[in-house]
Parts: structure tokens; C-alpha cells; sequence
């Protein structure tokens, strides 16, 4: 396929009578890596959260695949396709296992599929060793780890990650760092909203920011570097 | 001062005895209870967690009436019944008056405002992400609402205790659409209210201490399935 993976045209947002987000136009494509930067409150998670159809919004346009899509009436199929990771993860109140196994139920994989699934992306995220923890006494990183391997067993073709590295200590934000690294190399499709440089410095990342509800592309940090 | 201690001898001997007449009265009690909340507990968690996360039009007022409705009297909610099911009510024609059907019906109706508030204010204690996540892993709407309801399962048994608890110990209900007619209707309430009347204390006594036990077995047994639900 040739076209963008996602087009959105003419995204309008208001609290009350503040209008956070006004983006004229956002192409995500197949494969590519993204990053949104901006201030606090500035409508980054508001923008991945439309994208996900978690949050009601005025859009003009919005295709997937070419395929129009209405946010009033998000389809379930396109849940399948856009995995979105809440800054803070939540965890169901099962096993970690069970957590990363929530998503594959909900699309009916069989048992035996899912197990070697799950097993494939709790070494993944090198979570495999807190299988006996109870998800609520995992710590921030820890956390942060399953909620990826919970949406990358999905193999989603576009994964919405919000602020994924925030309020992480030292270590748990470079083995997170690296997680979403391995997962940019992939062909899906990786949006992150965040301040991290590290992150907005990835290779390969194409840089947006969101300043004034506007999106504004940003130059490229390597190709800065290069010159 | 009334003198306790025989009473409480003789119902252990009533109970430890297997009298069938005692054992009957344990058995209806049982049956009328479970039946009223296995049929009602489903509709009114469902009820519950609409209320708690569908926005529409009134429903301040309806969670306001269903707060309201905790502390309906159960004599209220037999006489209501009595009326309805009586020969000349309008349900009169399908002859449930006194019968254990009438029991559980009047049970299922004082159990209803209970479940749904206590669910409705389990739902609402929920995380909000809870619900987020599982739609954006990919949750139907019904599977993402039992999600919901799994986390906060602690809350939603606590609204189980407290319904099977209420009418579980309800005479006023029972007594009205039931008629305590001994081996139909005759359950452990309305029983120790008959005994206490006739000065059967000892009968009286057993039935109570059997009332308290199977209450506490019932929640032991609903808090083993809850399991360490919201304990920290």
C-alpha cells in the first residue's frame, strides 16, 4: 500500500471555550516513527487519545487505510488495529500473564497460540522473571514493560504511545527506551507523545511539535548533527 | 431476669438432634434467599453499572430514588405485594399469594436497591483507566464492562453481602406474601418471630444461632470466591 497508513484532516478540541487542538492535518505512514513534543497540558495525549477513538472530537476527515472512519461510531476493527499505552499503565488485577493476555482473548486466539504469544513477548520486554509478582506491586518501569508487551503481542499496525518514559527512574527509562527502540525497528507504525531527547533523538524518528493546538513539523535532529 | 441458659441447651439439642421440622424451616429460608438473589443479583449488577457510567437524562434522580430505597422498610414492600398478588390485585389471577414464589419475589425486590447501589458506587470507585484499557486492547462493549466489574469485584461482593444479609434476615416480607404456613413458607425469621410469640424460646434460640451461622457461611463462601480482591 502506498498511501498513509492514517490520514487525519481538520481536528478541532475544545474544553468548554478553550480550543486545545486545532490540527489542520496529521499522515502517519507504514513502518515510520513518530514523535509529538510540546508543553504540558498542550493536547499531546488529547491528539493520541482521538487517534484511539478514546476521546470524542470535530474531525473533518479521518481515513485508515484509505478507509473512512467515523469517531462517534469507532469501529472495532480498527481497536485491533491502534493499540494505545496510557502514560501511567494500568494493569488488570490478574496475573501478568493475564494481562498480556487480555487483548489476544478479546480477538478469540486459541489457548495454545496465545501462551507461546505471551511467553514470546514476556521475553520481549524481559518481564518473563515477574511472572509470580502481582501487577499492583510492579514498579513504575516494570510496569511500563508489560503495558508494551500487552500491545505488542497485539501486533498492532500503529502503536500510540503516551509520554511512555515520564516519572521513570534512571534505569527503568533506558531499558523502556530500549524497548521502544526494537519496537520503531519493526513495520508498524509508532507514535509517541512525549519530552523525552533521548527519544525525540531516536534515529529514523520524524518529529512533530504541538504548540497552540497546531501541529508543527520539526527538523530533523540527525540530519542537524550530520550537517 | 430470664433465665437463658436452658433455652440455649435445648436448641443445641433441637439442632444437633436433626429435628426435620427445624431443618425444614433452614431449608426454605435457604432456598427462598439463594433462589431471590441468583435470579435478581445479575439484572441488578447490570442496572448498576448503567447507572454508574451511561449518562442520560434523570439519572441523578434515579440514583438518588435507589439510594432512597436502602432503607424501604420490608413490611412496606410485602404490603405492596399483598395488594398486588391478593385474589383481587392485579396479579391476582396467578395465585403466587403464600407461596414461596411470592417469598422470593418480595426478597428479590428488597435485595434490587442494594446491589444496584452498592454496584453503582463499586463502578464508580473504578479506575478510569480501567475501562480505556480494555476498549483499547480490544474489548467488545459487554467484555470491556465485565472487566470493569472484575476489578472492582471487592465492591460488587460487598453489595452481594449486604443484599443476601438483608433478606436473608427479613420477617416483614416473608410474614405478608409468605404466610408462614409451616413447611411451604415458614422460613427461620418469620419461625423465631412465631416461637418467640408462643414462648418457645428454645426453638427460637436454635433458629437464630442457625440464622447467624448460615449468614456468616454464606459471606465466608462468597468472600473465599472474592479472594484477596482490594486487601492490601
Amino acid at each position: 500500500m502506498n498511501g498513509p497508513l492514517l490520514r487525519i484532516e481538520g481536528v478541532r478540541k475544545s474544553y468548554g471555550s478553550r480550543l486545545i487542538l486545532d490540527v489542520d492535518c496529521l499522515e502517519l505512514h507504514a513502518g515510520e516513527s513518530y514523535v509529538v513534543t510540546g508543553d504540558n497540558g498542550v493536547g499531546k495525549s488529547t491528539l493520541l487519545r482521538i487517534l484511539a477513538g478514546l476521546e470524542s472530537a470535530q474531525v473533518a476527515k479521518y481515513l485508515f487505510e484509505g478507509y473512512s472512519v467515523s469517531l462517534e461510531n469507532y469501529p472495532r476493527e480498527l481497536r485491533r488495529e491502534i493499540i494505545y499505552v496510557h502514560q501511567h499503565p494500568y494493569l488488570f488485577k490478574t496475573s501478568i500473564t493475564g494481562n498480556i493476555a487480555y487483548g489476544l482473548k478479546a480477538r478469540g486466539v486459541p489457548k495454545l497460540q496465545r501462551e507461546t504469544l505471551v511467553k514470546e513477548a514476556m521475553d520481549w520486554a524481559g518481564v518473563a522473571n515477574l511472572d509470580h509478582v502481582p501487577p499492583q506491586k510492579l514498579s513504575g518501569g516494570e510496569k511500563q514493560r508489560v503495558a508494551l508487551a500487552r500491545a505488542k503481542v497485539l501486533n498492532p499496525k500503529l502503536f500510540l504511545l503516551d509520554e511512555p518514559t515520564a516519572n521513570l527512574d534512571a534505569e527503568a527509562r533506558r531499558q523502556t527506551i530500549e524497548l521502544i527502540q526494537r519496537l520503531c525497528l519493526g513495520n508498524n507504525c509508532v507514535l509517541i507523545a512525549c519530552h523525552d531527547y533521548e527519544l525525540i533523538n531516536l534515529p529514523h524518528m520524524r518529529r512533530m511539535a504541538l504548540a497552540e493546538g497546531q501541529l508543527v513539523p520539526q527538523v530533523e535532529a540527525s540530519q542537524e548533527q550530520a550537517g | 431476669m430470664m433465665d437463658l441458659l436452658e433455652p440455649a441447651q435445648q436448641a443445641f439439642h433441637l439442632l444437633f438432634a436433626g429435628d426435620p421440622e427445624l431443618w425444614q424451616i433452614i431449608f426454605i429460608s435457604l432456598r427462598v434467599s439463594v433462589t431471590a438473589m441468583l435470579v435478581i443479583t445479575p439484572f441488578a449488577i447490570a442496572a448498576g453499572f448503567f447507572l454508574a457510567t451511561v449518562p442520560f437524562p434523570g439519572r441523578r434522580a434515579l440514583v438518588i430514588l435507589v439510594q432512597g430505597l436502602l432503607a424501604s422498610p420490608t413490611v412496606v414492600v410485602g404490603l405492596l405485594l399483598y395488594l398486588l398478588l391478593s385474589r383481587a390485585g392485579p396479579f391476582g389471577d396467578w395465585r403466587l399469594l403464600f407461596t414461596p414464589e411470592a417469598m422470593m419475589i418480595g426478597q428479590g425486590i428488597i435485595a434490587f436497591p442494594v446491589l444496584v447501589a452498592f454496584t453503582l458506587s463499586a463502578v464508580q470507585s473504578a479506575d478510569p483507566r480501567t475501562h480505556d484499557t480494555a476498549v483499547s486492547l480490544g474489548a467488545g462493549t459487554t467484555h470491556a464492562a465485565l472487566t470493569t466489574l472484575l476489578e472492582v469485584r471487592f465492591g460488587v461482593m460487598a453489595a452481594i453481602f449486604n443484599a443476601f444479609g438483608r433478606v436473608f434476615s427479613e420477617v416483614g416480607c416473608s410474614l405478608m406474601v409468605g404466610g408462614n404456613i409451616l413447611g411451604l413458607t415458614r422460613n427461620i425469621p418469620t419461625a423465631i418471630a412465631l416461637e418467640t410469640s408462643k414462648g418457645e424460646f428454645a426453638q427460637g434460640i436454635a433458629l437464630g444461632f442457625v440464622l447467624m451461622l448460615t449468614a456468616l457461611g454464606v459471606n465466608y463462601a462468597l468472600a473465599f470466591m472474592q479472594g484477596e480482591g482490594g486487601l492490601k
